[in-house]
């Protein structure tokens, strides 16, 4: 067991310099502090509250006559909190037939898995030591659950311990599950099988859940009727970790104990199985290995996200246009792009379905029982989207190559052609959208040309809010605490009075048509002023190589 | 020392290396050399253990390649230095010490340290590290166990020029120590002066394997060609 001293060892070394790390920046603990300052602050006030009485009150005034005898409340909420820990619980089995689940780093490939180390114990400790950060999870979760309902319920020591175990438990218990999955895939190409009982169980218990309902006066009262049940504690993992959690309720440290017994001996069964199939599992951990540590540089902003991320069809074969010479290169490139994410560059799946919903919601707004503010509802979801995909571009694309700063041409021909093919494909979809949808519904046709600029405005606004931070200020603190005051200057000074302005159009009018004026008038403002910094930042935009 | 034989990987259909066989006699030095996707880093890749192989035999002081007392003979220097970003320097060797039972690391280590100028860095995390300085990392971490066996793949590429220089000189050391040597490298001329054989490799074929001057005889008739003309002439697209 030398290899387990030894990663232990390593482990140690790795905790003992991470603290040094934060003794040399004891900033970096702030948000930390934040956070338990609001648990804290939070699990105070709802203790106060707890002692003035309120609940005790309304329980002693409770009409005994009036309560039903299924409590339908206490088993919607349990049903609900069982289905959505079976939906994660399938959805992680579903994501388990497709990647491995790795426990390394690149650095382990390099150094461990060439060592004269036994790979089975490299990967009994590694397992095992994925209890620390779910625990730790599950420690932050339950704090912060548990200072939210201190007023109704009593969280003694042991009832805080049972909860954090049976949280930890249930995340802890999926690595080694996912990870068996993929080894008895690779190992005995099983995965249609994995598939089709992950699909039966699915099914199974969506059963579960019709079933009773079905069979109910009301849906809502028996869909939950035999998944909140009390057997449902024997079903693995779900069911288990409600059983340790239900000490709560029943205060029966054996029961509980119970179920903890049966995950250690589910987690010593499935720990065997993957020793006994993995064999050498390290081309099998590889390519997993290596996806997470791009996905961490990636998070720490060492390498920017790859367009590929995107890309629908890599090997599709393109007769392309040639737009011309110099900075419509990046035209070119994003057009070229684009086609492959989708059947057309202009106009894809997704602007399909999304003019198709407008569409949609017109027509059905010429019926009675529909009203046209949901149609309004859409189009204001649409602005936001637009806003968010604004922001989105800034961080992928040509704008991080070094050929955006070798290209010879002018800074605001390429700062145009970088976003031409956005606003292009923009006022198409709002066209083939609002267009259709005006003349169905009857709505007033200024709606079309305000849609439109609103729509632009506030890509523009979202793109220029990314991208003004990342070339002007350098890394560190002045992006994080400059970036956070300037995007509230925006909000403050731009986007609140115009929504505002928008609003007092839309009281004193009536009229949504006014206020999506106003609101494409006062973006305008903002998208001109944003722009001409960003044009301005642009040009000392440099190249940044990790 | 090595025997490969019958060597086949398969990515899905395709096949990475296509049954190939060779030998690596004790203290011989053969360098591996190959166009882009040859598949030169995926044989090297398979003999330590980090890919599966498809079929084929591969045996290391005649242990099988996977057995722990196979990996107590040879090192590996990857194409990427990852190194444990919370692992100093110093800790990095400490740790290869322990998992190769190094009884004398200590003395070792500033040896390395001070061959690679890597002192001063010897307290500094991994993740402060320029990826020239986890490349001596990692020739370092695999020197210090004194391995019978070297696989290094690309070992110049990110390393500045005294670096690339004393790692020319790690090689002579090493031969001339009698240890056994494949490394796999585009800069031809860092393996023409000390490998006592090339291999060259071509769509997951071995298309030459002997001596520099046999392959010379063997493929270009010309008088004063270099291992790069005999390269080129060997890899060229029928």
């Amino acid at each position: 067991m030398n290899e387990i001293r030894l990663l232990f060892w390593k482990d140690i070394r790795i905790l003992i310099n991470n603290i040094k790390l934060i003794l040399k920046n004891p900033l970096r603990l702030l948000p930390y502090a934040g956070v338990v300052g609001y648990i804290f602050f939070m699990y105070t006030m709802r203790m106060k509250d707890r002692s003035n009485g309120d609940s005790t009150e309304q329980l002693k005034n409770l009409d005994l006559d009036a309560i039903p005898s299924i409590d339908f409340a206490t088993q919607n909420i349990i049903g609900g909190i069982t289905v959505l820990a079976l939906i994660f619980l399938m959805y992680q089995l579903f994501k388990a037939t497709k990647n491995n689940v790795s426990f390394f780093k690149m650095a382990d490939v390099n150094y461990l898995f060439t060592a004269p180390a036994k790979p089975e114990n490299i990967l009994i400790y590694y397992m095992g030591r994925m209890i620390l950060p779910t625990l730790g999870g599950a420690i932050i979760f339950i704090a912060y659950g548990a200072s939210q309902a201190a007023a109704s319920f009593d969280f003694t020591t042991a009832n805080l311990v049972f909860l954090v175990l049976s949280l930890a438990l249930f995340l802890f218990m999926l690595w080694p599950i996912r990870f068996l999955v993929y080894t008895l895939n690779t190992k005995f190409g099983v995965l249609e099988y994995i598939k089709t009982g992950v699909i039966g169980l699915t099914l199974l218990l969506a059963a579960l859940i019709l079933i009773p309902g079905l069979m109910a006066e009301k849906f809502w009262q028996g869909m939950f009727s035999w998944i909140s049940s009390p057997w449902f504690d024997f079903f693995p993992l779900v069911g288990w970790s409600r059983g340790i959690g239900s000490y709560l309720s029943h205060g029966n440290m054996l029961i509980s104990l119970g179920f903890v017994a049966l995950y250690v001996i589910c987690y010593f069964v499935v720990v065997k199985l993957v020793i006994r199939f993995s064999g050498y599992y390290y081309e099998d951990v590889l390519e997993a290995t290596k996806s997470n540590e791009e996905k961490l540089d990636k998070a720490r902003g060492k390498k920017q996200l790859g367009e590929s991320s995107y890309s629908l069809n890599t090997s599709k074969k393109l007769a392309l246009p040639d737009f011309g010479t110099g900075a419509k290169a990046f035209y070119w490139r994003n057009y070229v792009h684009s086609s492959r994410q989708d059947f057309h560059p202009l106009f894809g799946l997704y602007s399909l379905i999304m003019v198709a919903v407008g569409i949609l919601l017109a027509g059905l707004s010429l019926f009675d029982w529909f009203s046209h503010y949901f149609i309004y509802a859409y189009l204001m979801i649409m602005l936001l989207l637009y806003f968010f995909a604004g922001i989105g571009r800034a961080s992928v694309g040509d704008l991080k190559k070094p050929y955006f700063i070798l290209v010879p041409a002018s800074w605001s021909s390429k700062f145009w052609n970088l976003i031409k093919l956005d606003i292009v494909q923009i006022t198409l979809f709002c066209l083939m959208m609002v267009i259709p949808a005006v003349l169905i519904a009857g709505l007033h046709w200024l709606i079309v040309p305000f849609f439109l600029l609103a729509t632009i405005e506030l890509y523009l606004i979202g793109f220029g809010v990314n991208l003004i931070p990342q070339i002007a200020l350098d890394e560190g603190w002045d992006r994080k605490l400059i970036k956070p005051v300037m995007i509230a200057g925006i909000f403050f000074f731009g986007l609140i009075p115009t929504f505002g302005l928008s609003l007092v159009t839309f009281i004193i009018t009536k009229k949504f048509v006014w206020a999506l004026g106003a609101c494409s008038v006062g973006c305008f403002f903002i998208a001109a002023i944003l722009m001409h910094v960003s044009l301005d930042v642009l040009k000392r935009l440099e190249f940044k190589e990790v | 020392m090595l025997i490969v034989n019958n060597l086949v990987k398969k990515y899905g259909k395709q096949n990475a290396v296509n049954d190939i066989s060779f030998e690596l006699q004790g203290g011989e030095v053969v360098g591996l050399l190959g166009p882009n996707g040859a598949g030169k880093s995926t044989t090297m890749k398979c003999i330590v253990g980090l890919l599966r192989k498809t079929s084929g035999e591969i045996t290391l002081g005649g242990f099988d390649h996977l057995s722990v007392e196979a990996k107590r003979l040879f090192s590996y220097i990857p194409e990427t230095p990852y190194v444990y970003d919370l692992l100093t320097v110093q800790e990095h060797l400490q740790f290869i010490a322990q998992a190769y039972g190094v009884r004398d690391w200590k003395d070792k280590t500033d040896k390395y340290l001070e061959i690679f100028e890597l002192s001063d860095k010897a307290d500094k995390l991994g993740r402060d590290l320029s990826k020239g300085m986890r490349q001596k990392v990692s020739i370092c971490c695999a020197l210090l166990p004194d391995p019978q066996v070297l696989f290094f793949d690309e070992p110049m590429i990110g390393l500045d020029p005294r670096a690339i220089k004393n790692t020319k000189q790690i090689f002579k050391e090493l031969k001339n120590a009698g240890k056994t040597i494949l490394v796999s490298t585009h800069l031809i001329d860092s393996v023409e002066t000390i490998a006592d054989r090339v291999m060259i490799l071509k769509n997951g074929n071995i298309v030459g394997n002997d001596t520099i001057s046999n392959l010379k005889h063997q493929f270009v008739q010309e008088e004063g060609t270099t291992l790069e003309d005999l390269f080129l002439e060997m890899t060229k697209d029928e």
